[in-house]
């Protein structure tokens, strides 16, 4: 989508806890690649579409709504959006 | 009329106004009449005509609101809901009953617009930059609608705009569904957090604000023969409202009652009131015949008082038609205050019923003289101890909206 250099694993998986746990009000040491936003934290659709959107401007990449609600844990949604990113639609 | 009427009791109290931040603050400051009007930095450096508000003092939201909550609502529904924390605390058990039998009435002004502002300002160029929860964050109904969320209240979730008379018209139809036996407690009270750039630019354009900038500590004197226009204000105040029977039986602690209620438009002016005041003493009237009063009963009156020209002299003749010429002690908290808008006939129900029982009627903050206002008792220097009778609360908005209230001390 931009020549912005993609970020590795580790770096996708700091913002992405980074986003969830703003948009939660917790720390991102409270998320976790095993966190289940649904069962965990009771997120609902709405929280859902803000990190969605908080991501696609951080990551500059398109994010379809079934890869938000798509993702069982923070960790799949974490690979999907890594693989988003390597192979940006 | 006959038989015997379901009676509403008052029995929790919260407030979050530029007088203070719980009831007894807020009661001491309006009874010593220290104004809270001040320079506001983000109007005066915006270069608006009109650089002062009466904002909430400083208070730490976390103990109310963590922090998930917070960025998905706006300040008025942040205010709304740590008053209506307060008061549901200082009722005791009051919404521990069926959801389905407690509401939630509130009245704002200005809804959302506030924050609509915000929007504009930082994503106007790109609407689609704008925070996923705009829409409600923004709703006008949004405090209502977060406050039965908090409490899972499931009975009438109401919101009404009838301008500055927004939230005396919430409390008195929350009344009416207790009365009618819809609802067995009510959280209802009124909000506005409206002091913005452009929000007060709005007014200062219509010249409804006083200008008084070398001074803004003078500039709300509600029926002074200086008023220039009135002060805005923000702040939030709720009410619980319990079915009497209820309230008695577990013991609660009953502030007094919501005796009577009224309600009537002008119909004729979208913001100046009838000079004659017809349909403003008709809504008194008609609250105090609904509280089953005839005038005389009444102990003091807390006035709508705005310190604008027009609302004062109106509002004057207005009491004149309902009283007489000879009109009960009239106060007026905006004084201290400033103008809430949607928030003002809350808290202002909230201190006339604490001054109804406590016999007392605060004077109005900075007025000296009211040489044009008549015959109209207005409390000025000093309190006057009255006798703990019932209080007529008056609210009159633009759009020719009147609301009064007849709030009676418990025995």
């Amino acid at each position: 989508m931009t020549g912005a250099p993609v970020p590795d694993r580790g770096e996708l998986a700091r913002i992405v806890r980074e986003t969830v746990s703003d948009v939660l009000g917790t720390e991102p040491e409270d998320i976790h690649e095993t966190t289940d936003l649904k069962g965990d934290f009771d997120i609902d659709s709405l929280e859902l579409m803000d990190i969605g959107a908080r991501l696609e401007t951080a990551l500059r990449v398109g994010i379809p709504v079934s890869d938000l609600t798509g993702a069982a844990t923070v960790g799949q949604a974490i690979d999907l959006l890594a693989d988003r990113l390597e192979r940006p639609e | 009329m006959t038989g015997r009427r379901v009676r509403v009791a008052v029995t929790g109290m919260g407030v979050k106004c530029p007088a203070g931040n719980d009831p007894e603050d807020v009661f001491r400051r309006v009874l010593h009449a220290r104004p809270t009007a001040a320079v506001v930095p983000g109007l005066a450096e915006a270069g608006l005509p009109v650089r002062f508000a009466c904002t909430v003092p400083e208070f730490d939201l976390a103990p109310y609101i963590g922090r998930r909550e917070a960025r998905q609502i706006d300040r008025a529904t942040a205010l709304l809901l740590c008053a209506a924390d307060d008061a549901v605390a200082g009722a005791g058990g009051a919404v521990r009953g069926p959801g389905h039998r407690a509401g939630v009435h509130i009245g704002t002004g200005i809804g959302g617009l506030p924050g609509m502002e915000e929007v504009v300002y930082g994503h106007g160029e790109r609407p689609m930059g704008m925070p996923v929860h705009t829409v409600p964050k923004s709703m006008a109904n949004s405090p209502a609608c977060r406050l039965a969320m908090r409490y899972g209240l499931r009975g009438s979730c109401m919101t009404y705009a009838t301008a500055c008379a927004s939230g005396t018209n919430a409390i008195g139809e929350a009344a009416r569904r207790i009365r009618d036996g819809e609802l067995d407690v009510a959280l209802t009270g009124g909000v506005d957090a409206a002091v913005t750039k452009v929000i007060v630019s709005g007014f200062a354009r219509m010249r409804a604000l006083s200008v008084r900038n070398e001074a803004p500590e003078l500039a709300s004197r509600p029926f002074d023969a200086d008023r220039d226009g009135f002060v805005m204000g923000e702040g939030a105040a709720v009410l619980v409202l319990e079915r009497w029977d209820l309230a008695r039986r577990r013991g609660a602690r009953i502030y007094g009652e919501v005796a009577g209620y009224a309600t009537t438009c002008d119909g004729a002016h979208a913001v100046a009131p009838d000079p004659q005041g017809a349909m403003a003493a008709e809504c008194m009237r008609l609250a105090i015949a609904d509280a089953r009063l005839t005038p005389a009963g009444i102990g003091h009156i807390n006035a709508h008082g705005t310190s604008t020209v027009l609302n004062d002299l109106a509002e004057a003749v207005a009491v004149e038609r309902c009283f007489g010429p000879q009109s009960p002690p009239v106060t007026a908290v905006k004084g201290v205050t400033g103008h809430l808008i949607g928030g003002s006939g809350a808290v202002e129900a909230l201190v006339a019923l604490l001054c109804a029982a406590r016999g007392v009627v605060p004077p109005v903050a900075t007025t000296a003289s009211t040489p044009d206002v008549g015959a109209l008792d207005v409390v000025l220097g000093a309190p006057r101890q009255v006798a703990r009778r019932p209080v007529l609360s008056n609210s009159f908005g633009f759009g020719g909206q009147n609301a009064c209230l007849v709030l009676r001390p418990a025995p």
